[in-house]
């Protein structure tokens, strides 16, 4: 748009319309700035906000999916490893909204989670606490992706040759160094693409942040929504979302990076 | 959007044509919550219905607060664009915020002085909706008020006025609780108080005339907001705050005085719980009912809303059932009821008390400033 402006601005006689035809063709891009400083101005905290949030649910999502799909793996008892393997599962099948939903009786003051605490003696009723607010959505965040990528994960690494993790063993490798230093390195990649989806997919959740986060900071998501219902402010909203595509393709770039570096390598 | 409203327009407009042709399909659209659909598909709806044969009502909702009336505004607005000559929503009810814009921009078609109700009204909320001039374009279908619903086993002394309040949370930290301004309308309404309370604009926040340079007073107001937010408990919603009240995880806290009759006939209110009007005062707003200027069956939706606002139906159906201030003047509804059923309304908050501390909500211009600002200054 600048570029054209200038072209066009260069060309212009004195005087002449060609200026004002410049104008407005940039015109459109200065308003469209403002969006964005109004987006920033409110909604700045917002965003740092939703970063944080993503960012620790991926982090607990990988060392969950890690520590799950490496004991499927290298777990020594029978029973234990075919229990888990059923078990991990289950909150796949959950729509978030419904894990939010969960959440909200879970973790209330008078919720199912302070109550077990409470009647195992765990902690005293008076110092029972909410946890609604943003460890709420990191936990819904939390229950709801890790399976998912623990799912991959696990896949990935039972597609492994066992003769590594064997002869590591055989060596006396404790399991936590095998996985470390073996398996790991070896299933990078499913990693990676499972925590990207998952980091994609907790930025564009609405129905958590909002079922379980009334405080403020809030997830950007809620701000859309907010913008669109009460002001039909389409511009500040599209601006949000614009952002949160730029959120989102960092994530994407590290993805594709990582990708090409692998199509790449000898 | 457009293109939603579009193609929600032709489902709904092959929908219509499939029923056999002796039927007439009455379509209500409401916002407000859950409740307002219900009060159509099993109250009003029914009864029209046996009234006339061969009339079939149905109701949609949109959803709660002003969201919902933006959504029926673009949809008739949708219509209007695309040159549509019949719209498809008869009735519609909305919020004052929305009917203003729609009388603003020509959606709507005035027919309060066609139907007989339309004479049973004569407070300005018929007239004036936030400043706009509405007049002949809505009837309130009814009243609602929000106060402050207080646990009395746990607040043995409610503080009275918004400046008590704000001593009384420093002592009770984490007892109050409210729902913001994004979580509905009783949260949006105690933050008007708050502002009317504190910024000594009452007068001209009401009435007007509109002064963008009252922003700042209105910023100001709204730092002591931010100060009072630490000491209380966000609320996820207006029902939020009723279960919250319920489960006595939060002492007090702003709510809708139909909602909480409501939810305490139904059981899901502690029966101990009251409610108290502190002074200044709390908003509280009139839906409308509205036709849509190229409504497809006027002269059925008129009949509809005449039925909808006689003295009867107003009495049984908005005041008994679901304890709504009613649309029209109360005195054509008292004479309905039984004393015992009228003073329910007025247990814990006088007529006194309503005629001085019930208030509107501010002016539209006036509404947005201190929406913006509160998000401007409360929430960074």
């Amino acid at each position: 748009m600048a570029a054209i402006a200038e072209d066009v601005l260069v060309e212009a006689r004195p005087g002449g319309q060609s200026r004002w035809a410049a104008l407005a063709l940039v015109a459109p891009a200065l308003l469209v700035l403002a969006h964005f400083a109004k987006a920033l101005d409110l909604y700045g905290n917002d965003l740092a906000f939703t970063v944080e949030i993503v960012a620790l649910s991926t982090l607990l999502i990988a060392l969950i999916a890690i520590a799950i799909a490496g004991y499927l793996t290298l777990g020594e008892h029978p029973r234990a490893v075919a229990l888990l393997r059923w078990l991990y599962r289950w909150p796949l099948f959950i729509p978030f909204v419904v894990a939010g939903q969960i959440m909200r009786t879970f973790l209330a003051k008078n919720g199912m989670l302070n109550h077990v605490l409470i009647g195992t003696g765990l902690i005293e009723p008076i110092s029972a606490q909410s946890m609604l607010d943003w460890r709420g959505i990191v936990i819904a965040f939390v229950w709801k992706q890790a399976p998912f990528v623990t799912l991959l994960l696990a896949g990935a690494m039972a597609s492994l040759e066992r003769q590594h993790i064997e002869a590591a063993r055989n060596l006396g490798a404790p399991r936590l160094r095998v996985l470390v230093d073996i398996v790991l390195p070896q299933v990078r990649g499913t990693l990676l693409v499972g925590l990207v989806l998952s980091f994609v997919t907790m930025l564009s959740v609405l129905s958590v942040p909002l079922m379980i986060n009334p405080n403020s900071p809030t997830m950007i998501t809620v701000d859309v929504a907010y913008r669109i219902n009460t002001f039909a402010d389409y511009a500040v909203a599209n601006a949000l979302c614009l952002l949160s595509l730029l959120l989102a393709a960092f994530g994407a770039a590290f993805y594709l990076r990582h990708a090409v570096r692998r199509v790449e390598a000898p | 959007m457009k293109v939603r409203s579009l193609l929600s327009i032709a489902a709904l407009g092959l929908a219509s044509i499939a029923p056999a042709a002796a039927q007439t399909t009455l379509n209500v659209v409401s916002a407000g919550d859950q409740n307002m659909v219900d009060y159509v598909n099993n109250y009003l709806g029914p009864k029209f219905e046996q009234m006339n044969p061969g009339v079939k009502v149905r109701a949609v909702g949109t959803g709660p607060g002003d969201s919902g009336s933006q959504k029926i505004y673009e949809k008739l607005e949708a219509q209007q664009k695309a040159g549509s000559a019949t719209w498809d929503i008869d009735v519609a009810v909305v919020h004052q915020r929305g009917a203003a814009t729609m009388v603003n921009d020509k959606l709507l078609m005035p027919y309060r002085n066609d139907i007989a109700a339309g004479k049973l009204v004569s407070r300005d909320t018929a007239k004036n909706a936030l400043g706009a001039n509405v007049d002949g374009y809505v009837l309130p279908m009814f009243h609602s008020q929000i106060a402050f619903a207080y646990n009395p086993d746990l607040v043995k002394a409610p503080p009275k006025s918004f400046a008590e309040l704000a001593e009384w949370v420093k002592k009770n930290p984490k007892q109050f609780g409210y729902n913001g301004v994004k979580g509905g309308m009783s949260g949006v309404g105690f933050v008007m108080g708050w502002v009317e309370a504190n910024s000594g604009l009452r007068d001209k926040l009401e009435k007007g005339p509109y002064d963008p340079g009252a922003k700042a007073t209105i910023d100001k107001s709204l730092a002591s907001l931010k100060d009072f937010n630490q000491y209380v408990v966000m609320t996820p919603g207006n029902a939020g705050t009723l279960d919250m009240l319920n489960r006595g995880e939060i002492a007090m806290g702003p709510v809708w005085v139909d909602m909480f009759y409501t939810w305490m006939a139904d059981g899901k209110m502690n029966p101990k719980v009251k409610l108290e009007l502190p002074a200044p005062g709390l908003p509280g707003q009139p839906m409308y009912y509205v036709i849509p200027a190229k409504a497809a069956n006027a002269a059925m939706a008129k009949k509809f809303i005449d039925f909808a606002e006689s003295p009867e139906v107003q009495a049984d159906g908005i005041v008994k059932q679901f304890n709504w201030y009613p649309g029209i003047d109360p005195q054509y509804v008292q004479s309905k009821m039984t004393p015992t059923a009228w003073n329910k309304l007025f247990t814990d908050i006088s007529p006194s008390d309503l005629a001085s501390k019930g208030r509107p909500f501010p002016l539209s211009d006036y509404f947005t400033d201190i929406v913006e600002g509160y998000e401007r200054v409360v929430l960074k």
